[in-house]
């Protein structure tokens, strides 16, 4: 099912997890916990054995395309594209938020980085992943983020089935952490919507390697309908357990040498557990 | 002296038209649509090549999501609708012309300005080539007659980049001889004169020139921008600087338009008395297009007046 073994994707998550909380304790800023939240969603599907995709040519025509429409987890993306070899560690670590480097705040369209989209507001790169999809054979997925689903734009992508035409090399997948900047989220009824609307829709533990590896591997052998996979997830997972599934620290870097210390502790506790 | 004309087309006929020529031409150019086809008149392409036009239904943003989409692709995409509902796609339109070089994306507005005429103030877009400006990275251009907007497409769809075609509803005179003159950027003198400048954009180039024609001879220097950005700077300074009086006109409020590009860039480069014949900061009405131009004092008599009372009171 992925190109690796299980075990070595757990290593993979581990690692990529301690440099997100290094990487936001260093530059001050930062939405961590949305990082923490989707790095085994991101692991599972570049790792899948279908993905294609050419580090030393990151325009490649033939590449599966990632687009990010929850921009504020683009860190979680430069790490692992560090790891797949569109770029280093070393890079990302120099460049994260500073000026004129291709690791912005949020995610400015780089291909030679393997970044797919520039980021909008929240509801902006669904749509543009969809369209692109219309146009090309290759897979196209979305991440999206559950607080996204409030805009009414994203609502609106689920009609695109009928509205538009499917594209079933299209896969929405939705990152539900249940939390937004301020406040909690529900939902509610959007996989029943989906499949009104001719969606092949599966919801699995967005932590569970296997669970999403088939999930991915169901989505892409659908060839009538696109696919939503809303993967259930926990907000700063493998972080600071204090504050894991809690509202209140987006966009909240580790502060100072205790809170970073603190948060290493936890991915420490969790990878024991 | 008149303005010779070679009788009359609405700029989106013109516009359905070359679409149709650009899609014999480009395999890869895709039309989209959201709801409007047969205003905008992308439904003459969708009938030649119904595989390249693309419609989400009556919604700009996902309009514009989808066709963003498609040009990150590498396809040449054109997206169009009335310009008054391509507010709610506003956002979506900042987010394309973040997407970086190599992008070929066209939005294309019909039904601007007061010209749209009886459906009244809520469909008036009197602000797009303002909101547009706004958007780094965004060509604007605004055509003067359907001989120039098919001269406009065949340049835009030409060359990747992000570019902003406005066009407008009613018929209006085609004036410039096939092929019309088009190039991004630059601005053309249309008439020479040693009183004052009328600068104009879209269809009102026409009331300049018949401004200018009844003004008398050597009058007025008469400039046309199809291009408000990147604008024309030389043009427009060289003749500031030699008749010291410059009027703008334009079928669009005065904020942000063409008024304020001009008196930006003489601002800066050559300061010169200003007078503007646009909109002011105001809702407009329903009436004919005509009708309108009287009311808001956008018709070539209005403009005659404010070039002889300027020219007298300085």
């Amino acid at each position: 099912m992925f190109k690796v073994s299980t075990e070595e994707l757990k290593e993979k998550a581990y690692r990529i997890r301690r440099d997100l909380i290094e990487l936001h304790f260093k530059a001050g800023s930062g939405h961590l916990d949305t990082s923490l939240s989707l790095v085994e969603i991101w692991l599972a599907l570049v790792y899948s054995d279908f993905f294609q995709f050419n580090p030393k040519d990151g325009a490649w025509a033939g590449r599966d395309r990632i687009f990010l429409s929850e921009g504020h987890a683009c860190p979680l993306q430069y790490l692992v594209n560090a790891d797949l070899g569109y770029t280093t560690r070393d890079a990302v670590f120099a460049g994260f938020r500073r000026p004129f480097t291709p690791f912005q705040g949020h995610t400015q369209r780089d291909l030679k980085c393997g970044l797919e989209n520039s980021n909008g507001s929240l509801g902006n790169g669904i749509w543009q992943a969809y369209g692109q999809a219309l146009v090309t054979d290759r897979n196209v997925f979305c991440i999206a983020g559950d607080g996204e689903y409030e805009e009414p734009s994203s609502l609106g992508l689920l009609f695109a089935p009928h509205l538009v035409k499917p594209a079933p090399n299209f896969t929405l997948i939705i990152n539900s952490n249940r939390l937004a900047q301020d406040d909690v989220v529900n939902l509610g009824p959007v996989d029943k919507v989906a499949e009104i609307y001719d969606w092949q829709v599966q919801r699995v533990n967005g932590h569970d390697f296997n669970a999403l590896g088939n999930a991915y591997h169901q989505a892409v052998a659908d060839t009538k309908r696109p696919s939503l996979i809303i993967c259930d997830t926990i907000k700063g997972r493998g972080g600071d357990p204090a504050l894991m599934g809690k509202l209140g620290y987006h966009g909240r870097p580790p502060k100072n040498e205790k809170e970073y210390q603190a948060h290493l502790a936890g991915l420490e506790a969790s990878r024991r557990s | 002296m008149t303005t010779e004309t070679y009788g009359s087309e609405s700029l989106r006929e013109a516009f359905g038209a070359a679409l149709v020529e650009a899609g014999k031409v480009y395999g890869d150019l895709h039309v989209l649509d959201a709801g409007t086809k047969n205003s905008t008149m992308s439904e003459l392409f969708q009938k030649v090549y119904p595989d390249r036009f693309h419609t989400p239904g009556i919604n700009e943003p996902g309009m514009v999501g989808l066709a963003t989409g498609m040009a990150m692709a590498g396809k040449r995409v054109v997206a169009c609708d009335m310009s008054v509902f391509l507010h709610h796609a506003y956002d979506h339109i900042r987010t394309a012309a973040r997407q970086g070089a190599g992008v070929h994306l066209v939005i294309a507005a019909s039904h601007t300005g007061i010209a749209v005429g009886p459906d009244g103030g809520s469909a008036h877009d009197i602000t797009d080539l303002t909101r547009m400006r706004l958007v780094p990275e965004f060509t604007v251009v605004a055509p003067w007659d359907g001989n120039q907007v098919r001269v406009a497409v065949q340049v835009i769809l030409a060359k990747p980049g992000y570019y902003y075609l406005r066009l407008n509803r009613p018929k209006v005179p085609i004036f410039l001889k096939d092929p019309a003159p088009f190039e991004i950027g630059r601005a053309y003198r249309l008439r020479e004169g040693s009183r004052v400048t009328i600068i104009a954009v879209g269809d009102k180039v026409f009331n300049a020139l018949e401004a200018a024609d009844q003004l008398g001879e050597r009058f007025a220097d008469v400039i046309g921008v199809a291009t408000l950005e990147p604008l024309d700077e030389s043009v427009i300074v060289e003749s500031a600087a030699r008749t010291s009086r410059v009027v703008t006109v334009e079928d669009h409020m005065f904020i942000g338009g063409l008024y304020e590009a001009v008196a930006g860039l003489l601002a800066a480069k050559r300061p010169t008395p200003m007078r503007r014949v646009s909109l002011d900061r105001v809702f407009t009405t329903s009436g004919e297009p005509d009708e309108l131009a009287l009311i808001y004092k956008l018709d070539t008599a209005s403009l005659v007046n404010v070039c002889r009372e300027f020219v007298g009171s300085s």
